[in-house]
């Protein structure tokens, strides 16, 4: 385990990556409690003040304070992006493993479908099943699951082939295992870890789905601290406080490009040959 | 191959609509209307045959071309999506062009000048412009151009034949918003495609024959490098047409992203139907395009 | 200038090479001295990792961004090329030293044709027009024994085979008449018979135009065959150099010997004769044909037809008990499909009969029948789980076939049995050399302890000295447990040397099976002949 962190750390990608995320994922986890101020607190007298030493990144068109809201959106964006990136990645790693191990006309019948759904822009198919279900968080979280999966299955199927190719793979069908064994033991150990990366670098575009929704007023609903939601809100009071754009922006930023670096880093990392 | 995936998603669009709780005789006549005049209402909308057979009769209709009559405006659904499809498709045009003219000499010189300053400034970029959403961008550049500095209109849509340049002055926030992300991904594939040509033997060999670094690149390595970005474009436009939505919806442009939200809000189900129907048939006639473009251009391929 | 008959042509005076790394510098090559004269072949032979084609690079000056030359000149008709600028260098290249690479699929650009290519040299160097450079390609390429020249130069490289792309890369070397030429292993990645025509071409222009040549290879034997002096080189440092009758009857290091005595020699037999042919062979092959393609889900609705290619065509043939087959075949003979038929990896029609049990696909190869016959594969990269360490690759088999009690003890047991250590159980493919997994590999064959062992090339991906130690160990086995093998390769001197019998196999049929002495009589098939003759074997002319 100290091997694999050392080599993440190792290049740039890997070590700004982790930072990043590591950063993230604290205050996912602490955030609510060191939030200075209740995200939901009105103050009208103090709205759209600057960053002070009372108001860290300043407040927004109700007095609330960003830095608090922020902390606490953290949750909303990030848990739910992740999630859902993880549900879409189990259920199209199902469909492209299945979809590998069958072969033939089975598989090329799956494969033309799922071209056939990704046809469909991600965000498209994402507002159809968020305004099927009703708008929430937890809607818009099954909505880019799926949105996710066809990409995912198409990974995964592709990763299953080139390995199910190596003489390995054929080594142990010519001792007569089992196909149950052959998935378990010599594909999946190496199949995971490529769908790692990957789905790594997906929650950088789940978490910008997510905050799309929310924009688009189909995900999380006022008065949550989503940060999608955030700059949404942001838009008519931003020549008055550009903080209030400015601040969320960022955040979204530095999550994306986290998850992002923290791929490329796996994807180096992970590799038993270098 | 096409005609499969249309099919595909029209089902797809299809269902995801008949889950609907609401219904359409519902939203027509309102929460109060008769149960009687609901029935009867059903009844001329054949909603109340079963659901395979309205899938039938819907597909039969879009074949001939009448894709439904709005549930909101009440007008055919057809003309309007294609008049909005034609002003995305501009959009998505200049786009484009701009994608092209930007991100294929920054793969190059990233390509060529790799690890240096230049490779470096540019990675940057690119990673910068894949972390933000459009919507982000798009905010951001309204407060910068149109509020800030005032140089540009901030939302709105002029037609180009009423007034060519103030249309155009229309379109130049909302086509740079969508093209960054095209250039950050486009200039990366470029940059990774030219990397892997540049160390291919046969490049090698063609240095050492004594040909000069330019002409290689010019006459050997471009071509090679190049053509897989048709592929990648081909495949962004699937992203561009979500793209175009978001930013359709913040610059007020009335594309045909912006009938579908307004159709999804509205619960407009046949306006639904034949929008995606549209976004998946354009996404899937520009791959086709593309592919053929491709073997066209590549003597090796051979299709088996 | 005056270039007499003593000056070199070529003159590399204690060169060094260092490439900085993380972990400080590598010494690539360390004091290098050699010279070729005009008229002159000069071999260099080094195994993987020698540093031949770091020379190679640095002769031609095109090095990458971490080398270092810490001393030494190189002297191309006295000029020192160590001088020269990159702009000076580019008008050198091509015109007085040129290059011919060991790939022709990989070293000409797929999408320009081979017109194109050539003419472009000549453009460059000789400042000739477009039409007048296809001429002189064209007359080019009919030198270099291209039939139809014209056709040829419009050509794209996938449209054509092998040769015939060395031959016009060839010809790209030889267009602005040069001081001197490297051949890096042209003739590796080429058919044997292939092999032998491009060598003989190589010869002929050689002693024609009087270009100093360096011909770089891993193959001792060929360079016998082809130069008049040879260098050995080892890590970085040249062993030993000089005429090529000296160092095959006199060597004076030993490495050199070692390398001499790794090379296969079919007149110095390894196993002896007495197999007895019983009158029920181990395995018969009967009829066996494999064939690949399928339909498309398309095509199947559409009625199209596709076509199958045919991997083995109706073969039959048998292996005794304790017997060593070889099957020798060019690529794409079908030797390697066969193998996989036999292992079940293939589907195929026709029967196998295994120890008097009839196997007619997958489902008939039950336990017994894996446990006694094992495959061996080509890339030892490829061939071992690279997420497995070595002890749970070798208790597999045990644990299927075996008894599964004390797995550590019989593990590091049949690490010794293939000379390996122990410890090596605990180590993960990655951490060991290529002989070494390969060793991995047989010892995971041996673990059921097989009554036949398919060695589908097991040896093709290794250096020379690796794979004769490797043949070493593969005949203490054979000799140990009495197990028949079939031993695919494309290498006919080696196989004479092991086989007991020799099977021929061309394009997917079988051509014939004959006893391995009587391979090289003159009764034998043409293909056969011409084969045998195609194969070059150093030892033979100094005898």
């Amino acid at each position: 385990m100290t091997e694999f962190i050392k080599r993440l750390l190792k290049t740039p990608q890997g070590a700004i990556g982790t930072f990043l995320v590591v950063l993230v994922l604290a205050i996912v986890v602490f955030g609510p409690m060191v939030a200075p101020y209740d995200p939901e607190k009105l103050s009208p007298l103090a709205r759209y003040k600057g960053p002070s030493m009372m108001y860290w990144l300043g407040t927004d068109q109700y007095g609330r304070d960003i830095f608090s809201r922020l902390l606490i959106g953290a949750r909303a964006t990030v848990v739910m992006a992740v999630l859902a990136t993880i549900a879409g990645t189990l259920i199209g790693a199902l469909i492209g493993t299945a979809s590998a191990f069958l072969g033939g006309r089975a598989d090329e019948l799956i494969m033309r479908t799922i071209d056939a759904v990704m046809s469909i822009p991600s965000l498209l198919f994402a507002l159809l099943v968020v305004n099927l279900l009703g708008s929430s968080t937890v809607n818009a979280l099954v909505a880019v699951a799926i949105a996710f999966a066809p990409g995912m299955a198409r990974i995964t199927r592709s990763v299953a082939l080139s390995v199910r190719k190596q003489d390995y793979v054929n080594a142990a069908i010519a001792r007569g295992e089992s196909s149950a064994y052959i998935i378990r033991r010599e594909m999946l150990p190496n199949v995971i870890a490529p769908i790692i990366v990957e789905m790594t670098i997906r929650v950088s575009f789940a978490v910008m789905l997510f905050a799309t929704l929310s924009f688009l007023g189909l995900g999380a609903q006022p008065p949550a601290a989503e940060w999608g939601l955030m700059v949404s809100e942001a838009r008519r009071y931003m020549h008055l406080s550009a903080g209030i754009l400015i601040w969320p922006s960022v955040a979204i930023a530095i999550v994306a490009v986290g998850f992002n670096l923290l791929g490329d880093g796996l994807r180096d990392a992970l590799n038993p040959r270098t | 191959m096409i005609v499969y995936t249309l099919l595909v998603v029209s089902l797809i669009v299809f269902a995801i609509t008949q889950i609907l709780p609401a219904d359409a005789a519902v939203m027509m006549l309102g929460e109060n209307a008769t149960p009687e005049a609901l029935d009867a209402l059903r009844q001329t909308m054949g909603l109340d045959a079963p659901i395979w057979q309205q899938y039938a009769t819907w597909l039969w209709h879009v074949v001939q071309g009448d894709l439904g009559t709005s549930l909101r405006t009440g007008q055919p659904v057809g003309p309007a999506m294609f008049e909005a499809l034609g002003r995305s498709l501009l959009l998505a045009l200049f786009s484009i062009g701009l994608m092209l003219v930007l991100a294929i000499p920054l793969g190059i010189i990233a390509a060529i000048r790799r690890g240096k300053i230049a490779d470096m400034v540019v990675s940057l970029v690119s990673y910068a412009g894949v972390a933000l959403p459009e919507f982000v961008t798009a905010t951001i550049a309204v407060l910068l151009f149109a509020d800030w500095m005032k140089w540009l209109p901030p939302t709105g849509y002029v037609p180009l034949t009423d007034n060519f340049l103030d249309g155009i002055s229309h379109l130049v926030l909302p086509v740079c918003v969508i093209s960054i992300i095209l250039i950050a991904h486009v200039s990366r594939m470029v940059r990774s495609e030219l990397v892997d040509v540049l160390h291919t033997d046969y490049i090698r060999a063609a240095r050492l024959k004594g040909l000069s670094r330019g002409h290689v690149l010019r006459r050997h390595a471009l071509r090679n490098a190049l053509l897989p970005t048709i592929t990648i474009v081909a495949l962004d436009v699937g992203y561009l047409l979500g793209g175009v939505i978001v930013v359709e919806e913040i610059f007020a442009i009335p594309g045909i992203g912006r009938q579908l939200i307004v159709a999804i809000q509205a619960r407009d189900l046949p306006a639904i139907q034949a929008g995606v129907l549209i976004m998946a048939a354009t996404y899937s006639i520009v791959n086709f395009i593309a592919d053929i473009l491709y073997a066209w251009l590549d003597k090796r391929i051979q299709y088996d | 200038m005056t270039n007499t008959e003593n000056k070199p042509v070529l003159a590399i005076e204690n060169y060094s090479l260092d490439y900085g790394t993380a972990n400080g510098p590598y010494h690539a090559l360390k004091n290098i001295d050699l010279a070729i004269h005009r008229g002159e072949i000069l071999g260099l032979v080094g195994e993987s990792g020698s540093g031949k084609t770091s020379l190679a690079w640095s002769i031609m000056r095109y090095l990458p961004k971490n080398a270092r030359e810490p001393g030494g000149r190189i002297l191309l008709g006295g000029d020192n090329l160590l001088d020269k600028s990159e702009r000076q260098m580019e008008a050198i290249r091509g015109r007085r030293i040129s290059m011919v690479f060991q790939d022709p699929s990989t070293s000409l650009n797929p999408t320009l044709s081979l017109g194109t290519q050539l003419a472009e040299v000549l453009m460059r160097h000789r400042g000739l027009s477009r039409q007048q450079a296809w001429k002189e390609g064209e007359e080019r390429l009919a030198h270099v024994g291209l039939k139809t020249p014209a056709q040829m130069m419009n050509r794209m490289p996938h449209e054509v085979s092998g040769g015939e792309k060395q031959r016009v890369v060839i010809a790209s070397a030889f267009a602005c008449n040069p001081e001197c030429i490297i051949f890096d292993e042209p003739t590796t990645a080429l058919d044997v018979i292939t092999s032998r025509q491009i060598l003989d071409l190589f010869v002929e222009l050689q002693a024609e135009t009087g270009v100093a040549s360096l011909y770089i290879s891993h193959d001792l034997a060929l360079v016998a065959r082809t130069a008049s002096r040879v260098a050995v080189i080892k890590r970085g440092d040249i062993v030993e150099q000089g005429t090529v009758r000296d160092i095959f009857t006199n060597p004076q290091q030993d490495y050199t010997r070692e390398l001499i005595d790794a090379v296969p020699d079919p007149a110095h037999r390894l196993v002896t004769e007495d197999v007895v042919v019983a009158e029920k062979p181990l395995v018969k092959v009967e009829n066996v044909s494999v064939h690949f393609g399928r339909k498309s889900f398309l095509a199947a609705l559409t009625g199209k037809k596709t076509d199958r290619v045919t991997g083995n065509n109706a073969i039959s043939l048998s292996v005794n008990p304790g017997e060593i087959l070889g099957i020798v075949g060019e690529s794409g003979s079908g030797k390697s499909t066969l193998a996989k038929a036999m292992t079940g990896l293939n589907r195929f029609e026709g029967k196998i009969w295994f120890d008097g049990r009839e196997i007619r696909h997958l489902g008939d190869m039950d336990n017994a029948y894996r446990k006694d016959v094992q495959i061996i594969f080509q890339h030892p990269d490829a061939s071992l789980n690279p997420r497995q360490k070595i002890f749970e690759i070798l208790s597999r088999p045990l644990k299927l076939f075996g008894d599964g009690s004390d797995l550590e003890k019989q593990v590091g047991d049949m690490l010794e049995q293939v000379r390996l250590p122990r410890t090596h159980a605990n180590r993960y493919p990655h951490q060991l050399s290529g002989g070494e997994k390969q060793r991995v590999a047989i010892a995971r064959a041996f673990a059921s302890k097989p009554k036949l062992v398919i060695c589908d090339e097991i040896t093709s991906a290794l250096d020379v000295s690796v794979q004769a130690s490797v043949v070493e160990l593969l005949l203490e086995l054979q000799k140990a447990s009495g197990t028949a093998y079939l031993f695919i390769t494309h290498d006919l001197n080696l196989i004479r040397q092991i086989a007991h019998r020799i099977a021929v196999m061309y394009r997917g049929d079988l051509i014939e099976v004959v006893k391995a002495d009587e391979i090289d009589s003159p009764d034998r098939a043409d293909y056969t002949r011409r084969l045998i003759e195609a194969v070059p074997r150093a030892a033979a002319q100094f005898q």
